[in-house]
């Protein structure tokens, strides 16, 4: 740690977040478990196998195209406990308000925080609530956790990579982070991009429960696509090569992030996921996450590689290769 | 601009079908600088350079506002942000650009009140919710910036906005590439230049220069089809040894440019010299308030004159900005300058050389 307070940059998901994590957080708690740096921890009680998985939420604002701070944070457990290859139970959620918040506000959330659970078919099962002054907190904040079972012989992890699986991620990438932004305070513009917050618990049942070998499972959240496909190149030890004619970005997504300097790979999203399968199984794969209410717009995206371990290249629409990093630091935008 | 247009000009066919052509007419080693900041990012997005034939090398010039931010213009900002009861708004690329002691984002997680705006409207909005407090922008930016900056100033007169000032740091592009051909050393042999710049200045802005130095000059666009059918015009002039100045960006810019921003332009700010990062003082190559307009001079207002300081010792941002090093020759650059530890400010922006060194190659 070079600085001596935390900067926002810390919590951006990108390499300034992966530093505090290696240098002060694991170093500290240092366990098997931890160690994996999944989405979730993968856990053996007594032969039963269980993911368990716990996320914060902070959006501003708390109102967005297509959904709210309550149904993201419902359904960003459930993906995480997912992405283990675990059907998700149980969730807790805490509660951290801000003093003077409309009840009317709260309601409406957790209205939206029951119907995503439901519609998951996950139970809230215990929780939390308290309130700050002012000031302290900004309207609201959630933590929900979550476990869920892993079906048995089943091992999904952002170890599990290898030279040859087909990488498949299941829609249209940066809805989310385009959204919000759009209706940021300061940045208001018109668009019709609404988040794509969704439960995959099903569509990865589904792929989990078929005769495909899946590898790897995770949802490129805050960091986007390019800071999760170089998580995994890291943790396996591998290559990797992406066609960008291929990826699938939204006209409108695509322009909002001409406009403001962004680059989509970097741009959160909340009901995506990539799979990584062997290359027998990749055709398949992709025809059960297309059958998934959230996953019409799938495709294979690229292919691990035994070369360049650890890095990712993008083969770019004009025949050129360029190398996608992680995000290092906040997306700015331009300014001139 | 709509989206069908910028889908257009991506088209991956006609990119590959420029690429051929110039790996067909290139024959010299040629070293071509993008003046342009966003043209320095789009290159490295779409993998230009590794399109190119080798004897092309493309060199990232003075075109990114905050990598020519001076580190005294630094250090006012962050000493603005340390005055009571002080807001400062500023562009998001800033925050993170390092001054002689701190960033605006190391003040801001000590307790100072700093925010990110998208245009100085956003500024002017802070203003009038604050009136009780003083709002400062920093102001940088190049000629497509600066209209806008006169327009909220024009506006803060009419709403008698007292509370509001800013502080200006802009730079002007002609006058920093003539400064570039008159610099010992250095070897340039034709400028793509900036496509959104050039929609303020016109095409007439380059021709003093262009007629001065004979250099092979195009206006560019920032999609690849834009950027490549620039490189191509490039080679093109200097392979027939006859240098033009072409506007290869004629959807967007014309002879004139827009006279009503240059207009309001020169309404609020006249010609001033400015330090620029690295390379230093250029004559006549920024912008400041007129007279009837100093009241809104946050410098005059804080009574903030901040000293010229060095730069910090084997940074090599102002050598690469002219085209002189490439990242790599930097003994900073990967080791103590990273973009999570920059020490210059182009590894800071996203438009930065070295920023997008560290990020796309």
């Amino acid at each position: 740690m070079t600085e001596e307070k935390i900067l926002l940059d810390h919590g951006s998901g990108g390499k300034v977040s992966h530093a505090l994590f290696s240098d002060m957080i694991l170093p500290l708690f240092e366990n098997p478990e931890l160690s994996k740096q999944d989405d979730g921890a993968t856990l053996d009680i007594d032969g039963t196998k269980l993911a368990f998985s716990t996320d914060s939420y902070v959006v501003d604002p708390i109102f967005f195209p297509g959904g709210n701070i309550g149904d993201l944070a419902v359904n960003g457990t459930i993906n995480d406990i997912a992405m283990c290859g675990a059907i998700p139970r149980f969730i807790s959620v805490g509660l951290i308000i801000e003093e003077g918040l409309p009840v009317k506000t709260l309601k409406t959330i957790l209205e939206s925080m029951a119907r995503a659970a439901q519609k998951a078919g996950v139970r809230i099962v215990t929780g939390d609530t308290k309130v700050v002054p002012q000031g302290k907190a900004d309207k609201i904040f959630i933590n929900t956790s979550g476990i869920g079972v892993i079906p048995p012989h089943t091992d999904v992890s952002g170890c599990n990579a290898v030279p040859g699986d087909k990488i498949i991620v299941s829609g249209t990438i940066a809805d989310h982070g385009i959204a919000v932004l759009s209706s940021r305070e300061g940045l208001q513009f018109d668009s019709n991009i609404q988040t794509d917050s969704a439960p995959l618990n099903k569509m990865v049942q589904s792929l989990v429960q078929s005769d495909c070998d899946v590898h790897v499972l995770r949802d490129p959240t805050r960091g986007g696509l390019g800071t999760t496909l170089n998580e995994i190149a890291a943790q396996s030890r591998v290559g990797m090569k992406i066609d960008e004619l291929s990826l699938p970005i939204r006209g409108a997504v695509r322009g909002t992030c001409e406009l403001l300097g962004f680059d989509p790979l970097y741009i959160a999203n909340e009901g995506k996921l990539i799979a990584f399968v062997p290359e027998r199984d990749a055709q398949k794969a992709l025809e059960i996450i297309q059958q998934d209410e959230f996953g019409k717009e799938a495709m294979i995206i690229g292919d691990v590689t035994r070369e360049d371990p650890g890095s990712v290249f993008l083969h770019t629409a004009i025949g050129g290769v360029r190398i996608i990093d992680m995000l290092t630091g906040d997306q700015l935008p331009r300014i001139c | 601009m709509s989206l069908k247009y910028i889908e257009e000009y991506r088209d991956a066919l006609l990119a590959r079908g420029l690429v051929k052509k110039i790996h067909l007419v290139s024959k010299k080693n040629l070293r071509l600088m993008e003046v342009c900041g966003t043209h320095t990012t789009s290159i490295f997005r779409h993998g230009i350079r590794s399109v190119l034939p080798e004897g092309i090398t493309l060199l990232s010039g003075p075109g990114c506002p905050v990598c020519v931010t001076a580190q005294r213009d630094m250090d006012a900002f962050v000493a603005f942000a340390r005055v009571k009861n002080v807001i400062v708004t500023t562009f998001g690329d800033l925050m993170r650009v390092p001054g002689s002691r701190s960033t605006l984002a190391r003040e801001k997680a000590s307790g100072a009140d700093v925010r990110i705006v998208y245009s100085i409207s956003d500024a002017l909005a802070i203003a009038r919710e604050n009136k009780a407090k003083e709002v400062v922008f920093c102001a940088v930016g190049f000629e497509t910036t600066i209209p806008t900056i006169a327009a909220g100033i024009l506006m803060g007169i009419k709403e008698k906005l007292d509370n509001f000032s800013i502080y200006s740091a802009h730079k002007l592009t002609p006058p920093a590439l003539a400064a570039l051909m008159e610099t010992e050393g250095v070897s340039i042999d034709g400028f793509i230049l900036p496509g959104h710049v050039s929609v303020i200045t016109g095409t007439r802005a380059y021709q003093d220069t262009f007629e001065k130095y004979d250099i092979p000059s195009v206006i560019a666009g920032f999609e690849p089809v834009d950027i490549l059918t620039a490189i191509l015009r490039l080679i093109q002039q200097n392979e027939a040894g006859a240098p033009a100045l072409e506007n290869a960006y004629a959807r967007a810019v014309s002879d004139a440019g827009n006279e009503k921003a240059k207009q309001i332009m020169n309404q609020v700010f006249e010609i001033c010299d400015a330090t620029w990062r690295g390379i230093g003082q250029i004559p006549s190559s920024g912008m400041q308030l007129k007279q009837a307009f100093k009241k809104f001079d946050a410098a005059i207002k804080f009574g903030m004159d901040m000293p010229d300081v060095p730069e910090p010792k084997g940074c090599a941002c102002g050598e690469i900005l002219m085209g002189l090093k490439t990242p790599y020759d930097c003994a900073l650059y990967k080791t103590k300058c990273t973009p999570m530890t920059p020490v210059g400010p182009c590894m800071v922006s996203s438009e930065g050389s070295c920023a997008a060194f560290y990020r796309y190659s």
